[in-house]
Protein backbone atom coordinates (compact mmCIF):
# COMPACT_ATOMS: atom_id res chain seq x y z
CA UNK A 1 0.00 0.00 0.00
CA UNK A 2 1.35 3.40 -0.58
CA UNK A 3 1.18 6.73 1.50
CA UNK A 4 -1.46 8.07 -1.58
CA UNK A 5 -3.85 5.56 -0.97
CA UNK A 6 -3.90 5.58 3.29
CA UNK A 7 -4.32 9.03 2.67
CA UNK A 8 -7.10 8.75 0.39
CA UNK A 9 -8.78 5.59 2.49
CA UNK A 10 -8.23 8.08 5.58
CA UNK A 11 -10.92 10.36 4.68
CA UNK A 12 -13.60 7.77 4.25
CA UNK A 13 -13.10 6.08 7.52
CA UNK A 14 -14.68 8.22 10.19
CA UNK A 15 -14.09 5.86 13.00
CA UNK A 16 -10.25 5.45 12.22
CA UNK A 17 -9.64 8.65 14.74
CA UNK A 18 -5.85 8.59 12.96
CA UNK A 19 -5.35 5.67 13.77
CA UNK A 20 -2.25 3.93 11.06
CA UNK A 21 -4.10 2.51 8.47
CA UNK A 22 -2.98 -0.77 7.68
CA UNK A 23 -3.60 -4.32 5.05
CA UNK A 24 -5.71 -5.53 7.92
CA UNK A 25 -7.83 -2.72 8.30
CA UNK A 26 -11.49 -3.57 8.55
CA UNK A 27 -12.93 -1.16 6.18
CA UNK A 28 -16.50 -1.49 7.26
CA UNK A 29 -16.09 -1.60 10.99
CA UNK A 30 -13.87 2.03 10.51
CA UNK A 31 -17.39 3.17 8.62
CA UNK A 32 -16.75 2.63 5.49
CA UNK A 33 -20.62 2.53 4.22
CA UNK A 34 -22.16 1.73 0.40
CA UNK A 35 -22.50 5.42 -0.16
CA UNK A 36 -18.59 5.94 0.32
CA UNK A 37 -18.01 2.94 -1.17
CA UNK A 38 -18.63 4.16 -4.62
CA UNK A 39 -17.43 7.58 -3.75
CA UNK A 40 -13.92 5.62 -2.40
CA UNK A 41 -14.38 3.75 -5.42
CA UNK A 42 -14.25 6.58 -7.98
CA UNK A 43 -11.52 8.37 -6.34
CA UNK A 44 -9.47 5.06 -6.48
CA UNK A 45 -10.22 5.20 -10.18
CA UNK A 46 -9.55 8.77 -10.80
CA UNK A 47 -6.62 8.56 -8.81
CA UNK A 48 -4.92 5.39 -10.38
CA UNK A 49 -6.21 5.50 -13.70
CA UNK A 50 -7.81 1.95 -13.30
CA UNK A 51 -10.94 0.56 -13.44
CA UNK A 52 -11.86 -2.17 -11.25
CA UNK A 53 -13.59 -4.47 -12.92
CA UNK A 54 -17.35 -5.26 -12.23
CA UNK A 55 -16.84 -8.61 -10.49
CA UNK A 56 -14.37 -7.00 -7.65
CA UNK A 57 -17.34 -5.36 -6.18
CA UNK A 58 -18.50 -7.56 -3.64
CA UNK A 59 -17.93 -7.52 -0.06
CA UNK A 60 -14.65 -9.01 -0.20
CA UNK A 61 -12.81 -6.26 -1.99
CA UNK A 62 -13.91 -3.31 0.22
CA UNK A 63 -13.27 -6.04 3.71
CA UNK A 64 -9.72 -4.27 4.08
CA UNK A 65 -7.68 -2.14 3.20
CA UNK A 66 -5.24 -4.99 1.98
CA UNK A 67 -7.93 -6.58 -0.04
CA UNK A 68 -8.89 -3.17 -2.12
CA UNK A 69 -5.41 -2.77 -2.51
CA UNK A 70 -4.86 -5.75 -4.18
CA UNK A 71 -7.75 -5.19 -5.73
CA UNK A 72 -6.23 -1.75 -7.67
CA UNK A 73 -2.79 -3.68 -7.85
CA UNK A 74 -4.53 -6.34 -9.92
CA UNK A 75 -6.42 -3.70 -12.62
CA UNK A 76 -3.52 -1.77 -12.64
CA UNK A 77 -1.39 -4.55 -14.18
CA UNK A 78 -3.94 -5.83 -16.07
CA UNK A 79 -4.45 -1.93 -17.61
CA UNK B 1 -44.27 -31.86 4.25
CA UNK B 2 -48.10 -30.74 2.35
CA UNK B 3 -49.59 -32.44 4.78
CA UNK B 4 -47.97 -31.11 7.89
CA UNK B 5 -48.35 -27.56 6.01
CA UNK B 6 -52.54 -28.31 5.22
CA UNK B 7 -52.57 -29.53 9.46
CA UNK B 8 -51.22 -25.94 10.54
CA UNK B 9 -53.59 -24.25 7.61
CA UNK B 10 -56.49 -25.91 9.17
CA UNK B 11 -56.39 -24.58 12.29
CA UNK B 12 -55.30 -21.27 10.80
CA UNK B 13 -58.09 -20.97 8.68
CA UNK B 14 -60.23 -21.36 12.02
CA UNK B 15 -58.88 -18.48 14.34
CA UNK B 16 -58.06 -16.19 11.50
CA UNK B 17 -60.72 -13.60 11.90
CA UNK B 18 -60.33 -13.12 15.03
CA UNK B 19 -56.81 -13.20 15.44
CA UNK B 20 -57.16 -10.02 12.72
CA UNK B 21 -59.97 -8.50 14.99
CA UNK B 22 -58.26 -8.95 18.11
CA UNK B 23 -54.38 -8.36 17.21
CA UNK B 24 -53.24 -11.12 19.02
CA UNK B 25 -50.59 -13.39 18.11
CA UNK B 26 -51.87 -16.82 16.07
CA UNK B 27 -51.56 -19.21 18.96
CA UNK B 28 -53.60 -21.74 18.14
CA UNK B 29 -51.43 -22.30 14.49
CA UNK B 30 -47.81 -21.60 16.44
CA UNK B 31 -48.78 -24.76 18.91
CA UNK B 32 -49.77 -26.99 15.52
CA UNK B 33 -46.09 -25.47 13.56
CA UNK B 34 -44.41 -26.79 17.10
CA UNK B 35 -46.25 -30.33 16.77
CA UNK B 36 -45.92 -31.15 12.97
CA UNK B 37 -42.29 -29.80 13.72
CA UNK B 38 -42.52 -27.56 11.03
CA UNK B 39 -40.93 -24.85 13.49
CA UNK B 40 -37.84 -27.05 12.74
CA UNK B 41 -38.12 -27.54 9.04
CA UNK B 42 -34.48 -26.42 8.29
CA UNK B 43 -32.89 -28.18 11.13
CA UNK B 44 -30.77 -31.11 9.77
CA UNK B 45 -31.99 -34.62 9.75
CA UNK B 46 -28.94 -35.40 12.60
CA UNK B 47 -30.74 -33.24 15.15
CA UNK B 48 -34.29 -34.40 14.38
CA UNK B 49 -35.63 -31.87 12.12
CA UNK B 50 -37.16 -32.13 8.80
CA UNK B 51 -33.74 -30.95 7.04
CA UNK B 52 -36.00 -29.16 4.76
CA UNK B 53 -34.30 -26.83 2.13
CA UNK B 54 -34.84 -22.73 1.35
CA UNK B 55 -37.01 -24.21 -1.73
CA UNK B 56 -39.18 -25.93 1.23
CA UNK B 57 -39.26 -22.50 2.73
CA UNK B 58 -40.51 -20.75 0.24
CA UNK B 59 -43.33 -23.13 -0.26
CA UNK B 60 -44.64 -23.03 3.23
CA UNK B 61 -44.49 -19.33 3.36
CA UNK B 62 -46.85 -19.85 0.15
CA UNK B 63 -48.82 -21.41 1.72
CA UNK B 64 -49.51 -20.42 4.99
CA UNK B 65 -49.87 -16.92 3.50
CA UNK B 66 -52.85 -17.85 1.44
CA UNK B 67 -54.78 -18.61 4.66
CA UNK B 68 -53.13 -15.78 7.08
CA UNK B 69 -50.13 -13.32 5.93
CA UNK B 70 -49.08 -13.11 9.62
CA UNK B 71 -48.67 -16.58 10.31
CA UNK B 72 -46.84 -16.96 7.24
CA UNK B 73 -44.71 -14.09 7.59
CA UNK B 74 -43.90 -15.40 11.50
CA UNK B 75 -43.01 -18.78 10.03
CA UNK B 76 -40.24 -17.29 7.60
CA UNK B 77 -38.95 -14.67 9.95
CA UNK B 78 -38.48 -18.06 12.65
CA UNK B 79 -37.02 -19.89 9.38
CA UNK B 80 -34.37 -16.72 8.99
CA UNK B 81 -33.08 -17.21 12.29
CA UNK B 82 -32.97 -21.11 12.25
CA UNK B 83 -30.69 -20.90 9.15
CA UNK B 84 -28.33 -18.51 10.91
CA UNK B 85 -27.91 -20.82 13.88
CA UNK B 86 -27.23 -24.16 11.14
CA UNK B 87 -24.81 -22.31 9.74
CA UNK B 88 -22.97 -19.86 12.10
CA UNK B 89 -23.59 -20.84 16.04
CA UNK B 90 -20.90 -22.75 17.95
CA UNK B 91 -20.28 -26.24 19.30
CA UNK B 92 -21.65 -28.00 21.74
CA UNK B 93 -24.38 -25.51 21.67
CA UNK B 94 -25.31 -25.24 18.62
CA UNK B 95 -26.47 -28.71 18.71
CA UNK B 96 -28.67 -28.53 21.78
CA UNK B 97 -30.40 -25.70 20.11
CA UNK B 98 -30.91 -27.44 16.98
CA UNK B 99 -32.32 -30.60 18.82
CA UNK B 100 -34.52 -28.19 20.57
CA UNK B 101 -35.72 -25.93 17.87
CA UNK B 102 -36.09 -29.45 16.13
CA UNK B 103 -38.46 -30.94 18.81
CA UNK B 104 -40.76 -27.72 18.21
CA UNK B 105 -39.69 -26.38 21.54
CA UNK B 106 -38.06 -23.07 20.49
CA UNK B 107 -39.61 -20.25 18.44
CA UNK B 108 -37.48 -17.62 17.44
CA UNK B 109 -37.76 -14.36 17.63
CA UNK B 110 -35.61 -11.87 15.63
CA UNK B 111 -34.20 -8.56 17.30
CA UNK B 112 -32.34 -6.28 14.94
CA UNK B 113 -34.46 -2.88 15.08
CA UNK B 114 -33.49 -0.40 17.46
CA UNK B 115 -34.36 3.45 18.10
CA UNK B 116 -32.53 5.50 15.82
CA UNK B 117 -31.63 3.10 13.17
CA UNK B 118 -34.71 1.21 12.18
CA UNK B 119 -34.45 -1.84 10.54
CA UNK B 120 -30.71 -1.18 8.48
CA UNK B 121 -28.85 -4.31 10.00
CA UNK B 122 -25.40 -3.79 9.82
CA UNK B 123 -25.31 -1.33 12.70
CA UNK B 124 -26.11 -1.40 16.58
CA UNK B 125 -25.85 1.44 19.07
CA UNK B 126 -26.63 -0.98 22.24
CA UNK B 127 -22.99 -2.96 22.73
CA UNK B 128 -22.62 -6.00 24.72
CA UNK B 129 -20.09 -6.05 27.37
CA UNK B 130 -18.23 -8.64 28.93
CA UNK B 131 -16.03 -11.89 27.95
CA UNK B 132 -17.41 -15.07 29.14
CA UNK B 133 -20.52 -13.50 29.87
CA UNK B 134 -22.06 -10.91 27.67
CA UNK B 135 -24.76 -8.66 29.55
CA UNK B 136 -27.73 -7.71 27.18
CA UNK B 137 -29.36 -4.37 27.76
CA UNK B 138 -31.60 -3.71 24.53
CA UNK B 139 -34.18 -2.05 23.86
CA UNK B 140 -36.18 -2.89 20.09
CA UNK B 141 -39.37 -0.95 19.16
CA UNK B 142 -40.27 -4.10 16.51
CA UNK B 143 -40.28 -7.77 17.62
CA UNK B 144 -42.41 -9.72 16.20
CA UNK B 145 -43.66 -12.23 17.99
CA UNK B 146 -41.70 -11.54 20.79
CA UNK B 147 -44.13 -11.72 23.14
CA UNK B 148 -44.74 -15.25 22.18
CA UNK B 149 -40.78 -16.31 21.73
CA UNK B 150 -39.08 -19.05 23.33
CA UNK B 151 -35.47 -17.54 22.09
CA UNK B 152 -34.11 -14.41 20.60
CA UNK B 153 -31.11 -13.62 17.99
CA UNK B 154 -30.44 -10.21 19.08
CA UNK B 155 -28.07 -7.69 17.01
CA UNK B 156 -26.02 -5.80 19.70
CA UNK B 157 -22.66 -3.97 19.33
CA UNK B 158 -19.69 -5.95 19.91
CA UNK B 159 -18.21 -5.61 23.22
CA UNK B 160 -15.08 -3.11 22.75
CA UNK B 161 -15.97 -2.30 19.11
CA UNK B 162 -14.21 0.92 17.89
CA UNK B 163 -17.69 1.73 15.82
CA UNK B 164 -21.30 0.68 15.24
CA UNK B 165 -20.30 -1.29 12.33
CA UNK B 166 -19.23 -4.11 14.22
CA UNK B 167 -22.42 -6.11 14.89
CA UNK B 168 -22.27 -9.53 16.97
CA UNK B 169 -25.44 -11.75 16.80
CA UNK B 170 -26.08 -13.06 19.89
CA UNK B 171 -28.78 -15.87 21.08
CA UNK B 172 -30.63 -15.42 24.21
CA UNK B 173 -32.99 -18.00 25.91
CA UNK B 174 -36.60 -16.41 27.29
CA UNK B 175 -35.50 -17.54 30.52
CA UNK B 176 -32.74 -15.96 30.49
CA UNK B 177 -33.42 -12.09 29.90
CA UNK B 178 -35.81 -9.79 31.73
CA UNK B 179 -38.28 -9.34 28.91
CA UNK B 180 -40.65 -6.18 28.91
CA UNK B 181 -43.22 -5.89 26.12
CA UNK B 182 -44.08 -2.65 26.19
CA UNK B 183 -47.06 -0.38 24.03
CA UNK B 184 -49.70 -1.20 22.68
CA UNK B 185 -50.36 -3.43 18.94
CA UNK B 186 -53.16 -1.53 16.48
CA UNK B 187 -51.83 -1.66 12.88
CA UNK B 188 -53.96 -1.30 9.62
CA UNK B 189 -52.88 -4.92 8.95
CA UNK B 190 -50.41 -7.40 9.87
CA UNK B 191 -52.71 -7.48 13.23
CA UNK B 192 -51.85 -11.18 13.98
CA UNK B 193 -47.74 -10.64 14.01
CA UNK B 194 -47.97 -8.90 17.18
CA UNK B 195 -44.40 -6.44 16.43
CA UNK B 196 -44.43 -5.06 20.17
CA UNK B 197 -41.47 -2.57 21.63
CA UNK B 198 -39.32 -5.17 23.84
CA UNK B 199 -37.24 -4.73 26.43
CA UNK B 200 -34.10 -7.32 27.30
CA UNK B 201 -31.92 -7.60 29.82
CA UNK B 202 -30.12 -10.45 31.19
CA UNK B 203 -26.50 -12.15 30.32
CA UNK B 204 -25.77 -15.19 28.11
CA UNK B 205 -22.69 -17.38 28.30
CA UNK B 206 -20.23 -16.22 25.71
CA UNK B 207 -20.85 -19.41 24.16
CA UNK B 208 -23.83 -18.06 22.80
CA UNK B 209 -22.93 -15.46 19.88
CA UNK B 210 -23.72 -16.88 16.37
CA UNK B 211 -20.62 -16.59 14.52
CA UNK B 212 -17.73 -14.24 15.59
CA UNK B 213 -17.97 -10.98 17.26
CA UNK B 214 -18.19 -8.28 14.80
CA UNK B 215 -19.09 -10.71 11.88
CA UNK B 216 -23.20 -9.83 11.71
CA UNK B 217 -22.72 -7.95 8.95
CA UNK B 218 -20.99 -11.51 6.92
CA UNK B 219 -24.97 -12.93 8.03
CA UNK B 220 -26.44 -10.16 7.05
CA UNK B 221 -25.47 -10.61 3.49
CA UNK B 222 -25.81 -14.44 3.35
CA UNK B 223 -28.65 -15.32 5.32
CA UNK B 224 -30.61 -12.37 6.88
CA UNK B 225 -31.37 -10.39 3.93
CA UNK B 226 -31.83 -12.97 1.53
CA UNK B 227 -34.12 -15.05 3.53
CA UNK B 228 -36.00 -12.40 4.63
CA UNK B 229 -36.73 -10.91 1.03
CA UNK B 230 -37.53 -14.61 -0.18
CA UNK B 231 -39.30 -15.80 3.16
CA UNK B 232 -41.11 -11.73 2.61
CA UNK B 233 -41.94 -12.47 -0.92
CA UNK B 234 -43.35 -15.71 -0.76
CA UNK B 235 -45.42 -14.65 2.09
CA UNK B 236 -47.24 -11.71 -0.27
CA UNK B 237 -47.36 -13.82 -3.16
CA UNK B 238 -49.06 -16.52 -1.08
CA UNK B 239 -51.33 -13.66 0.30
CA UNK B 240 -52.00 -12.30 -3.01
CA UNK B 241 -52.93 -15.85 -4.54
CA UNK B 242 -55.24 -16.98 -1.44
CA UNK B 243 -56.72 -13.56 -2.42
CA UNK B 244 -57.50 -14.27 -6.29
CA UNK B 245 -58.11 -17.58 -5.01
CA UNK B 246 -61.45 -17.25 -3.46
CA UNK B 247 -62.10 -14.57 -6.14
CA UNK B 248 -62.19 -16.82 -8.90
CA UNK B 249 -63.73 -20.04 -6.64
CA UNK B 250 -66.29 -17.32 -5.62
CA UNK B 251 -66.93 -16.43 -9.50
CA UNK B 252 -67.05 -19.80 -10.65
CA UNK B 253 -69.71 -21.21 -7.88
CA UNK B 254 -73.68 -20.94 -8.93
CA UNK B 255 -74.26 -17.78 -6.79
CA UNK B 256 -70.73 -15.90 -8.44
CA UNK B 257 -72.58 -16.86 -11.89
CA UNK B 258 -75.88 -15.17 -11.40
CA UNK B 259 -73.69 -11.97 -9.62
CA UNK B 260 -70.93 -11.46 -12.08
CA UNK B 261 -71.21 -11.36 -16.11
CA UNK B 262 -68.20 -13.98 -16.59
CA UNK B 263 -68.04 -12.52 -20.63
CA UNK B 264 -67.79 -9.15 -19.14
CA UNK B 265 -64.45 -7.82 -20.79
CA UNK B 266 -63.95 -5.48 -17.68
CA UNK B 267 -63.38 -8.84 -15.12
CA UNK B 268 -62.01 -10.40 -17.57
CA UNK B 269 -59.27 -8.32 -18.31
CA UNK B 270 -58.89 -7.76 -14.31
CA UNK B 271 -58.67 -11.24 -13.65
CA UNK B 272 -55.92 -11.75 -16.11
CA UNK B 273 -53.91 -8.19 -14.76
CA UNK B 274 -53.75 -9.83 -11.05
CA UNK B 275 -52.90 -13.33 -12.27
CA UNK B 276 -50.23 -11.78 -14.56
CA UNK B 277 -48.84 -10.04 -11.14
CA UNK B 278 -48.56 -12.77 -9.58
CA UNK B 279 -47.22 -15.28 -11.90
CA UNK B 280 -44.14 -12.21 -12.40
CA UNK B 281 -43.38 -12.12 -8.72
CA UNK B 282 -43.71 -15.87 -9.06
CA UNK B 283 -40.96 -16.07 -11.57
CA UNK B 284 -38.66 -13.95 -9.74
CA UNK B 285 -38.85 -15.31 -6.54
CA UNK B 286 -38.12 -19.15 -8.00
CA UNK B 287 -35.12 -17.24 -9.75
CA UNK B 288 -33.70 -15.70 -6.42
CA UNK B 289 -34.18 -18.71 -4.46
CA UNK B 290 -32.02 -20.66 -7.11
CA UNK B 291 -29.33 -17.61 -7.09
CA UNK B 292 -29.87 -17.68 -3.56
CA UNK B 293 -28.86 -21.60 -3.28
CA UNK B 294 -26.40 -21.35 -5.65
CA UNK B 295 -24.19 -18.34 -5.95
CA UNK B 296 -20.73 -18.48 -4.45
CA UNK B 297 -21.04 -14.57 -3.47
CA UNK B 298 -24.34 -13.23 -2.60
CA UNK B 299 -22.75 -10.08 -1.82
CA UNK B 300 -21.57 -9.03 -5.52
CA UNK B 301 -23.98 -6.27 -6.85
CA UNK B 302 -25.86 -8.37 -9.37
CA UNK B 303 -26.83 -10.65 -6.58
CA UNK B 304 -28.20 -8.38 -4.24
CA UNK B 305 -29.76 -6.62 -7.36
CA UNK B 306 -32.10 -9.42 -7.59
CA UNK B 307 -32.64 -9.69 -4.36
CA UNK B 308 -33.86 -6.16 -4.00
CA UNK B 309 -35.84 -6.30 -6.65
CA UNK B 310 -37.65 -9.24 -5.33
CA UNK B 311 -38.61 -7.22 -2.68
CA UNK B 312 -39.54 -4.57 -4.34
CA UNK B 313 -41.37 -6.13 -7.11
CA UNK B 314 -43.49 -8.63 -4.82
CA UNK B 315 -44.53 -5.82 -2.46
CA UNK B 316 -45.95 -4.07 -4.88
CA UNK B 317 -47.30 -6.56 -7.20
CA UNK B 318 -48.79 -8.73 -4.67
CA UNK B 319 -50.73 -5.42 -3.34
CA UNK B 320 -51.48 -4.08 -6.74
CA UNK B 321 -53.11 -7.52 -7.34
CA UNK B 322 -55.42 -7.45 -4.36
CA UNK B 323 -56.65 -3.60 -4.99
CA UNK B 324 -57.15 -4.79 -8.95
CA UNK B 325 -59.33 -7.47 -7.29
CA UNK B 326 -61.51 -4.99 -5.44
CA UNK B 327 -62.60 -3.30 -8.35
CA UNK B 328 -63.11 -6.92 -10.52
CA UNK B 329 -65.74 -7.95 -7.76
CA UNK B 330 -66.54 -4.33 -6.19
CA UNK B 331 -68.37 -3.36 -2.88
CA UNK B 332 -69.80 -6.21 -1.15
CA UNK B 333 -67.02 -8.61 -1.69
CA UNK B 334 -63.85 -6.46 -2.39
CA UNK B 335 -64.71 -4.16 0.22
CA UNK B 336 -66.56 -6.06 3.19
CA UNK B 337 -65.27 -7.27 6.43
CA UNK B 338 -67.29 -10.95 6.35
CA UNK B 339 -67.04 -11.45 2.39
CA UNK B 340 -65.60 -15.13 2.02
CA UNK B 341 -62.85 -13.58 -0.40
CA UNK B 342 -60.95 -11.72 2.45
CA UNK B 343 -59.66 -9.71 -0.09
CA UNK B 344 -60.28 -6.61 2.85
CA UNK B 345 -58.19 -8.03 5.27
CA UNK B 346 -55.37 -9.05 2.24
CA UNK B 347 -55.31 -6.05 1.26
CA UNK B 348 -54.65 -4.34 4.65
CA UNK B 349 -51.92 -7.27 4.95
CA UNK B 350 -50.55 -6.46 1.88
CA UNK B 351 -50.20 -2.72 2.06
CA UNK B 352 -47.53 -3.33 5.19
CA UNK B 353 -44.84 -5.07 2.31
CA UNK B 354 -43.55 -1.63 0.82
CA UNK B 355 -42.98 -0.57 4.73
CA UNK B 356 -41.03 -3.72 5.72
CA UNK B 357 -37.85 -2.73 5.16
CA UNK B 358 -38.84 0.63 2.83
CA UNK B 359 -38.98 0.03 -0.98
CA UNK B 360 -37.80 3.74 -0.31
CA UNK B 361 -34.47 2.51 1.34
CA UNK B 362 -34.24 -0.37 -1.02
CA UNK B 363 -34.04 1.91 -3.83
CA UNK B 364 -31.66 3.80 -2.68
CA UNK B 365 -29.31 0.74 -2.16
CA UNK B 366 -30.51 -0.27 -5.59
CA UNK B 367 -29.29 2.98 -7.05
CA UNK B 368 -25.92 2.66 -5.56
CA UNK B 369 -25.78 -0.73 -6.78
CA UNK B 370 -26.90 -0.13 -10.57
CA UNK B 371 -23.35 1.99 -10.57
CA UNK B 372 -21.69 -0.51 -9.47
CA UNK B 373 -22.44 -2.79 -12.50
CA UNK B 374 -22.16 -0.30 -15.57
CA UNK B 375 -22.28 -3.33 -17.76
CA UNK B 376 -25.47 -4.74 -16.89
CA UNK B 377 -25.39 -7.90 -15.98
CA UNK B 378 -28.17 -10.23 -15.51
CA UNK B 379 -28.10 -13.78 -12.71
Amino acid sequence: MDARFTELLGKFLKFADGKPITEDSDLRALGLDSMQSIELLFAIEDTYGVSLPDDEMGDATFATAGSLWRAIATAGAAA
Amino acid sequence: MNELVDQVVQVAERHVARADRDAVFPVEALAELRRTRLLGLLVPAEYGGLGGTLADVVDVGIKLGRTDMSLSMIFVMHCQQVAAVVRHAHEPFRADLLKRIGQGQVYLASVTTEAGKGGHLRSAESALSGDTALAVDRFAPIVTGGAHADGFLITMRSPDADSPNQVSLVYADRDQLEVTASGDWQPMGMRASHSVPMKLVGSVPGEQVIGEHGAFGDIATTIFAPLAHLGWSAAWLGTAAGALSRVLRMIRGKEGRDRFDIKSELLLTRLSTARQRLDGVHALLRRAEHVVATAPDLSQPVNQLLLNALKITAAEQCHAAVNDLVDAVGLRHGYLKDSPTRLELALRDLRSAALNYSNDRLHLADGRLALLDPEVRFV
